[in-house]
């Protein structure tokens, strides 16, 4: 049997070369699907906003966005979540006097993918 | 003058192919934007594209479990059909009583359409008790009419004086079939495997009849699932047709040279 011939046939390499890059994606994708999600609130004059409640959903099939879980911002006006699974999130803030922000909707490459928000999200000024 | 011929020629081939890649082109550029397919004027040019609706549709249905199943139920066919094909096309090379007759019920049940024996095929299928596995989703595609015929028109091209050696040699018949014929007549093969992967890949009749558990259905079924659910989505949608047309592309551009030799083998003969 050539098996010089085998292994360069592309009917070899070609399905290898599938098979290695779905094996490094896959790995890349154990390494970074811890479900993290953090990020910044800031009040509308650019100061951190503490107290603030943010509110983490997750798309499913049929029912589009359902809420999974929520947090407080810390002092910082930092929040982080651990149990996103998701492949697409919907990131809802609450201001302490109850004004809710613009909501930021999130798609991933692949579902628990950890992110850190570049941006931070903005609450709106109170009224008046 | 030769020359400015060839280039009109090719020109015009090349306008042809692009004619025909047109369908192609715009599904796969909806697939990686959420443009409206109906808008109008239409865009040439996807804006702002992005790979994200092929991450809605591995995860919003399992497709996975449904790519695993048709690979699954390929293999059988792609299997079935090599084995029962050449055995059936190697036959039909030598002489027998009722040849004829055997040809001619091959060729008029051609004509009949799947449709028609779509009933007793699931009888059949209930009987022999493979209904939703995957013995019974490859069950209609082991063996094909047509490919029996390629196998024969490739084997008849074998002289016969091979033949005639190896049985000198002390071959038996299946022997012959396997270590003689079937590496000369790789085209052939190749055309086999290429037809039975995608008809067995694009099923859709016989898998929604035959299937009763969600997590034995194959890719089309998927695609009528998702599109039942995510209608609104035609981004997704598209996306979808592409993941599942994605492997018989390349499993073609893989055997594209043997498929073509192996359906024109033969074809010239008197």
């Amino acid at each position: 049997m050539n098996w010089r011939a085998i292994l360069t046939s592309r009917f070899f390499v070609v399905p290898s070369a599938l098979v290695a890059a779905l094996i490094g994606w896959n790995l890349y994708v154990a390494a970074h699907a811890h479900g993290q999600v953090s990020g910044k609130v800031l009040r509308a004059d650019g100061a951190p906003a503490a107290g603030a409640t943010v509110v983490l959903y997750e798309r499913n099939l049929t029912s589009h966005f359902l809420e999974k879980s929520r947090t407080i911002t810390d002092a910082a006006g930092a929040f982080r979540f651990d149990d996103n699974r998701s492949h697409q999130i919907r990131l809802d803030t609450i201001g302490p006097n109850g004004r809710q922000g613009q909501p930021l909707i999130l798609r991933l490459w692949f579902a628990a993918q950890d992110i850190r928000l570049r941006d931070a999200l903005v609450l709106p000024a109170p009224k008046g | 003058m030769r020359k400015r011929g060839h280039l009109l020629r090719h020109l015009a081939m090349v306008l042809v192919c692009a004619l025909m890649l047109v369908p192609f082109y715009w599904v796969a550029k909806t697939a990686v934007t959420n443009e409206n397919i109906y808008a109008y004027p239409p865009r040439i040019l996807p804006l702002d594209p992005h790979l994200y609706n092929f991450v809605d549709v591995w995860y919003l249905i399992p497709f996975a479990r449904y790519f695993a199943n048709s690979v699954i139920v390929s293999l059988i066919a792609v299997a079935g059909n090599i084995l029962f094909n050449a055995a059936a096309g190697y036959a039909l090379t030598k002489n027998f009583a009722g040849k004829r007759a055997v040809v001619l019920l091959f060729l008029s049940c051609m004509l009949i359409p799947f449709q028609a024996t779509i009933i007793p095929a699931y009888l059949v299928s209930a009987r022999l008790g493979v209904l939703n596995s995957y013995l019974g989703l490859a069950l209609p595609l082991l063996s094909t009419i047509v490919c029996i015929f390629i196998f024969k028109a490739a084997f008849e091209a074998i002289p016969t004086s091979l033949q005639q050696a190896a049985r000198i040699d002390g071959l038996g018949e299946l022997r012959i079939l396997f270590r003689i014929m079937l590496p000369l007549a790789k085209p052939a093969i190749a055309t086999n495997v290429i037809l039975s992967f995608i008809w067995s890949w694009n099923a859709f009749l016989w898998p929604l009849i035959i299937t009763r558990d969600v997590t034995m259905q194959t890719l089309p079924l998927g695609l009528a699932r998702f599109l039942a659910y995510v209608e609104d989505t035609t981004g997704a949608l598209y996306a979808f047709v592409c993941m599942v047309l994605l492997p018989g592309i390349v499993v073609f551009l893989m055997a594209q040279k043997e498929f073509i030799r192996g359906l024109t083998s033969g074809a010239t003969k008197g």
